[in-house]
């Protein structure tokens, strides 16, 4: 790629770059301060307020939270149903949303018109509760899974990416006689890396924060997710629970500043390392180049 | 691997891990239907042999991050003879859980419900009425009239309880700073605002630096410093008497007085300034670090607040105060027995009047001291040790934490009064024990809510929507946003939308209560 | 009929289209492959449905569904003669478009900047940070900002005293709370929402900037030209779901930074529902509120898709 050397294509990258960077401080600075946070012990939190690098480094927190095995095992139930149900969920999302991408489908519109109501209509939890308790899901890892296997958002998103492609492609494939399998799976998936490692994330990270479906359809504790944990950690003191809780809060002292900031690393780091290796996917023009040869 | 082996594979090993998953269903002992579980067993029990023990199953509140161990379940089990599934449910959820249980007739045999939330079904007659079998049970009859009467739904109990104690509110300041200023204890509210103010204007921590203010408080009315100041002005508790009727707290002249005092307070910077929006952490914070120099709430805090500031600051001090005095003399407001701890009893899981009687049975053994010392204060040895017939609790609170608490609050009924054989506690520390005697002498003059075994539909249906625009009112006043008309206007409202219904209903139960 | 005519009249037809058992019999393929996705749908979504009657009864959990009475419209009745209607709407309405005006277009932004950076290290940190934010949960979000614009201490404040001026009232003055909420949410979705652009982006020809580059482009027409329009079906899609979600302003956001002060101006559907269903889990009422907002959001949707098929979009049915 040739570059471009003028100096007003100059002057735009570095106000680019600096913004960004501005942006990229702003942005990550309270992550900092709950990092730095969970290094460092109360006093000095309750001190300082706003802690950006401890003086006074402490493992406390880190060494409360894994002193059992509640918070590992948490973290191994949610890396399990984020892992499983990622593919499951692509696999019946880039099939619905191939299918309902082609024109040829007869019905398609009354379909997607179904689909888009169910984001604004929704039975209820008790409803919901009663399906999912009469399928027999009520205590397993299916319960984390299937009832939440598709969202009607990440379907219409990777439909537009379908609908997006080129139709030269699909066209030359069909005169040499491939069929639907083969196209998605030959030609479609492999062009929509993007699009498939972003609704993947997607996916991953509504996986990750399960945390509602957990604490209503599975009752065994050995089975929550991390989130489960964390809330009980961080939400414990705050708002939310005074209203029906309001007497049995009063007998129990938040718990450290320390350790919810530990809770919320361990809780959240997992997935956020996941971005990174997806970043490859999102390179400019990375993969039009197999579709010249 | 090619493309079409990979999507043969996929979906295989998904499908698997999924069967897998649902599979697991049947390995966890805690799955099928409690309700179904539990009078199987039930009915067969009463025929069986009396060895086999009996199924109960709890549906628990859980306040911490985790799930107890099942160590105190299983002595429990052992000495009384039972199956116990115990369903510890996150308290953000607890609510949903049980409507959902409801919905899927999946109760369990016990839970804990708020009366007031409940007095619906209640009065439907899905719950059990055990008041006239109390008597059959030693201990169970131990349990006070007085709570008992506030938990009655239209005259009948359906209810046992775990005991709170009845007034734990009071001052914890720091008593270096008073003695650097020349100050005692404040015996009345003359002396307690001026040691606000000298807490604020004359450097009590002698850093030359005006940065401290009085009092600490926090978002809530109730568990903040409000109420417990307005007991002190004289303010009645929820409800008081007033020619025979029964009127809100906020219709009476020493509400009003406490909302000045706070808004002298706030105007005059000796109160955090944005306390009504400051969660108890940033409250607690203000007191620790050493900004603020009084917190007002529950004495219980005392030794918590105590270890958290010697942590920064070994010279600190801390003192606790409860007699602090306005026009009508020492007051202190009455916690209601009964609202966040009583365990009914669905008819819906507790299919016959026998499974009911081993179920009160159950509970009738674990108001006997030697179960409630389990349920208080653990293994001994392990959680505790007896030290001059008191019971002293073990350093380690991350351990007791882990086996003991949960049950303590969620699974225990009775409590001190109940249950005098207990063991009390032992307390090292001499500001929690100044704290526990405070506590104590609470007692002898507090203020009851008159209302609260009464009952007023209206009060059921929107008592609690209404009550928000008056803490709002309170809020802006103290604030100064609007004066003591604005303030009329707001209990204008309160009244024209349903609050006059109110104070009609519960003077009528009133009258015919005397 | 002339094929023309069919073409009008049935748009979804291309002309000389099969009937439906031919069509299945000829692509098939397709059809099966959405049948998975269709029986989660119904499943699901569609299954439990039934329970949108919760909002035309008087529900209560211990007489089920279908054994509570029917009240109808009663509970719709009930919501609109709420003193509070007016001013409620009001409120959410305006959330919604502070929300569509300053919140919708920054990720579109953000990941125009990104698009242009060419040295790929310091792109990938950048798109790390600011995305990091959006798993931050409110009550975290909400406890930092304390911290910053609290009176007593907090950091904005000091620095506003340190030169010169006046504290300000961040957290409990009114005029302060949209603009409170709209920078959260800011700060906490902006990286997020660029994952999805710079998705789209990734698909240009790079030899289109070539072209343009060598026609004498700057780089913002370069943007304007090239990049821009590839994005554009992903932007309207995404504003056509936000559209449906007109009524839907975050409840857990809102209901935190709700106080006595700012009630009037911060109170919505949500948090007025809130308290009322503390009371005897007034299940049928909130089930109502939630109905209605589902219905605005909906003829808004089906109003908004329509316009945009006007424009000659695909919309999202």
């Amino acid at each position: 790629m040739i570059q471009d050397k003028s100096w007003g294509s100059r002057l735009f990258d570095g106000i680019n770059i600096a913004l960004l960077a501005l942006v990229g401080l702003i942005t990550v600075l309270p992550f900092i301060h709950v990092l730095a946070g969970s290094f460092t012990t109360t006093a000095e939190l309750a001190r300082k307020q706003l802690v950006l690098i401890p003086t006074e480094f402490s493992l406390d927190a880190y060494r409360y939270i894994f002193s059992t095995s509640t918070v590992i095992r948490s973290i191994g139930v949610s890396v399990y149903i984020t892992v499983v149900g990622t593919v499951f969920s692509m696999l019946l999302t880039v099939l619905m949303a191939f299918g309902l991408s082609k024109k040829t489908l007869r019905g398609r519109q009354t379909i997607m018109f179904l689909v888009v109501f169910t984001m604004l209509f929704n039975g209820g939890l008790i409803p919901s509760f009663i399906v999912v308790k009469s399928l027999g899901l009520i205590d397993s890892y299916g319960a984390l899974i299937i009832p939440s296997a598709m969202s009607a958002f990440n379907l219409i998103i990777m439909r537009n990416f379908f609908q997006n492609l080129p139709d030269g492609l699909e066209e030359s494939a069909k005169i040499d006689g491939a069929g639907y399998w083969s196209i998605l799976f030959r030609i479609v998936i492999p062009l929509s890396m993007p699009a498939i490692a972003t609704i993947s994330l997607f996916y991953a990270v509504n996986y990750w924060n399960t945390y509602f479906q957990a604490v209503m359809y599975i009752n065994d504790a050995a089975k929550w997710p991390v989130q489960v944990i964390l809330r009980q950690i961080v939400i414990l003191a705050g708002a939310l629970t005074a209203d029906t809780t309001g007497w049995a809060t009063e007998d129990v002292l938040p718990p450290a500043q320390s350790i919810k900031m530990a809770v919320i690393v361990v809780a959240t780091v997992p997935i956020l390392i996941v971005y990174p290796f997806l970043q490859k996917h999102f390179a400019k023009g990375a993969l039009l180049g197999s579709i010249k040869g | 691997m090619n493309r079409k082996r990979l999507a043969v594979l996929v979906p295989t090993s998904v499908a698997l891990a999924l069967i897998i998953g649902c599979g697991n269903n049947e390995e966890t002992t805690s799955s099928p239907s409690p309700a179904a579980g539990g009078s199987a067993s039930g009915t067969k029990e009463a025929s069986a042999e009396a060895a086999k023990p009996t199924k109960i199953t709890i549906m628990a509140g859980l306040n911490s991050a985790e799930v107890p161990t099942d160590k105190i379940e299983k002595l429990i089990e052992e000495k009384t003879n039972t199956e116990l599934e115990i369903q510890w449910v996150p308290a953000t959820i607890y609510n949903d859980k049980v409507n959902a249980a409801f919905a899927t007739d999946a109760l369990p045999m016990v839970f804990t419900g708020d009366l007031n939330k409940f007095s619906e079904a209640i009065v439907d007659g899905q719950f059990w009425e055990i008041g006239p079998y109390l008597g059959e049970y030693e201990n169970l009859s131990h349990l006070s009239q007085s709570v008992i009467d506030v938990m009655k739904v239209d005259g009948k109990l359906y209810s046992l309880y775990s005991e709170r104690p009845f007034a734990r509110q009071g001052l914890i300041y720091r008593k270096d700073w008073a003695d650097k200023l020349g100050l005692s204890a404040p015996t009345n509210l003359d002396e307690f605002y001026e040691m606000l103010n000298q807490f604020k204007n004359n450097d009590p921590d002698g850093n030359g630096k005006n940065d401290t203010i009085g009092l600490t408080d926090r978002s809530d009315l109730i568990f903040g410093a409000f109420k417990t100041v307005a007991s002190w002005h004289g303010t009645p508790n929820y409800w008081g008497e007033k020619d025979g009727k029964l009127l809100p707290e906020f219709m009476f002249p020493e509400y009003m007085e406490t909302m000045k005092f706070f808004r002298k307070l706030h105007q005059e910077g000796l109160i955090n300034q944005d306390f009504p929006v400051t969660s108890k952490e940033d409250q607690r914070a203000l007191f620790i670090n050493g900004t603020a120099g009084a917190y007002v709430g529950s004495l219980q805090d005392a030794a918590g607040l105590k270890t958290e500031v010697t942590k920064s600051n070994p010279n600190a001090v801390l003192d606790v105060q409860n007699r602090i005095e306005g026009p009508k003399g020492p007051a202190v407001w009455e916690l209601t027995q009964g609202g966040g701890t009583a365990y009914l009893f669905p008819k819906s899981a507790i299919k016959s009047e026998e499974q009911l009687k081993e179920v009160l049975g159950f509970y009738n053994k674990l108001m006997s001291p030697e179960l409630a010392n389990l349920l208080q204060w653990g293994v001994e040895g392990e959680h505790y040790t007896v030290v001059d017939g008191l019971a002293k609790a073990v350093d380690d609170k991350k351990l007791l934490d882990r086996e003991v608490s949960p049950y303590r609050t969620s699974v225990a009924v009775g409590g001190d009064i109940s249950i005098p054989e207990r063991l009390r506690e032992k307390v090292e520390d001499p500001l929690a024990q100044k704290a526990n005697e405070l506590i104590l002498d609470n007692v002898n003059f507090m203020i009851s809510d008159p209302a609260a075994p009464l009952e007023s539909k209206t009060f059921v249906e929107m008592g609690t929507r209404l009550q928000q625009s008056i803490n709002d009112a309170t809020y802006q006043f103290i604030l100064g946003e609007i004066d003591e008309a604005g303030f009329q206007k707001a209990v204008d409202k309160w009244l024209a939308d349903g609050g006059q219904k109110i104070i009609d209903e519960y003077t009528a139960a009133y009258a015919a209560s005397k | 009929m002339n094929s023309a005519n069919v073409q009008a009249k049935y748009p979804d037809r291309l002309s000389g289209q099969e009937s439906l058992v031919k069509s299945v019999i000829k692509h098939g393929a397709l059809y099966l492959m959405i049948v998975p996705g269709l029986l989660y749908f119904i499943i699901f979504k569609y299954l439990p449905m039934f329970g949108l009657v919760i909002a035309f009864e008087d529900y209560k959990p211990y007489k089920g569904i279908f054994g509570s009475e029917w009240v109808g419209f009663a509970h719709f009745e009930r919501l609109f003669s709420e003193p509070m209607f007016l001013t409620i709407l009001f409120n959410t309405l305006t959330l919604f478009f502070l929300n569509l005006v300053f919140c919708f277009p920054v990720p579109i932004l953000l990941a125009l900047m990104l698009n242009e950076v060419r040295q790929h290290r310091f792109k990938r940190v950048i798109q790390t940070l600011v995305y990091i934010p959006h798993f931050m949960s409110w009550v975290i979000i909400v406890s930092i900002s304390f911290v910053l614009l609290s009176m007593d201490r907090g950091l904005i404040n000091e620095l506003l005293v340190a030169a010169g001026f006046d504290k300000v009232n961040f957290l409990m003055n009114p005029d302060w709370m949209r603009p409170t909420y709209i920078l959260q949410i800011i700060w906490r979705e902006s990286g997020w929402g660029t994952i999805i652009f710079l998705a789209a982006m990734a698909s240009i020809d790079p030899e289109q900037y070539e072209a343009a580059r060598l026609d004498g482009a700057g780089r913002f027409r370069q943007i304007w030209h090239i990049t821009l329009p590839s994005i554009r079906s992903v932007i309207v899609v995404l504003l056509l779901l936000k559209i449906g979600d007109v009524l839907e302003v975050g409840f857990e956001h809102i209901f935190l930074l709700l106080n006595a002060m700012n009630r009037e101006v911060g109170e919505v559907f949500d948090t007025y529902v809130y308290v009322a269903g503390l009371q005897q889990g007034q299940f049928s009422y909130s089930a109502a509120v939630g109905f209605f907002k589902s219905f605005v959001g909906l003829v808004l949707v089906m109003a908004a898709n329509w316009l945009s098929k006007k424009f000659g979009e695909e919309g999202i049915y």
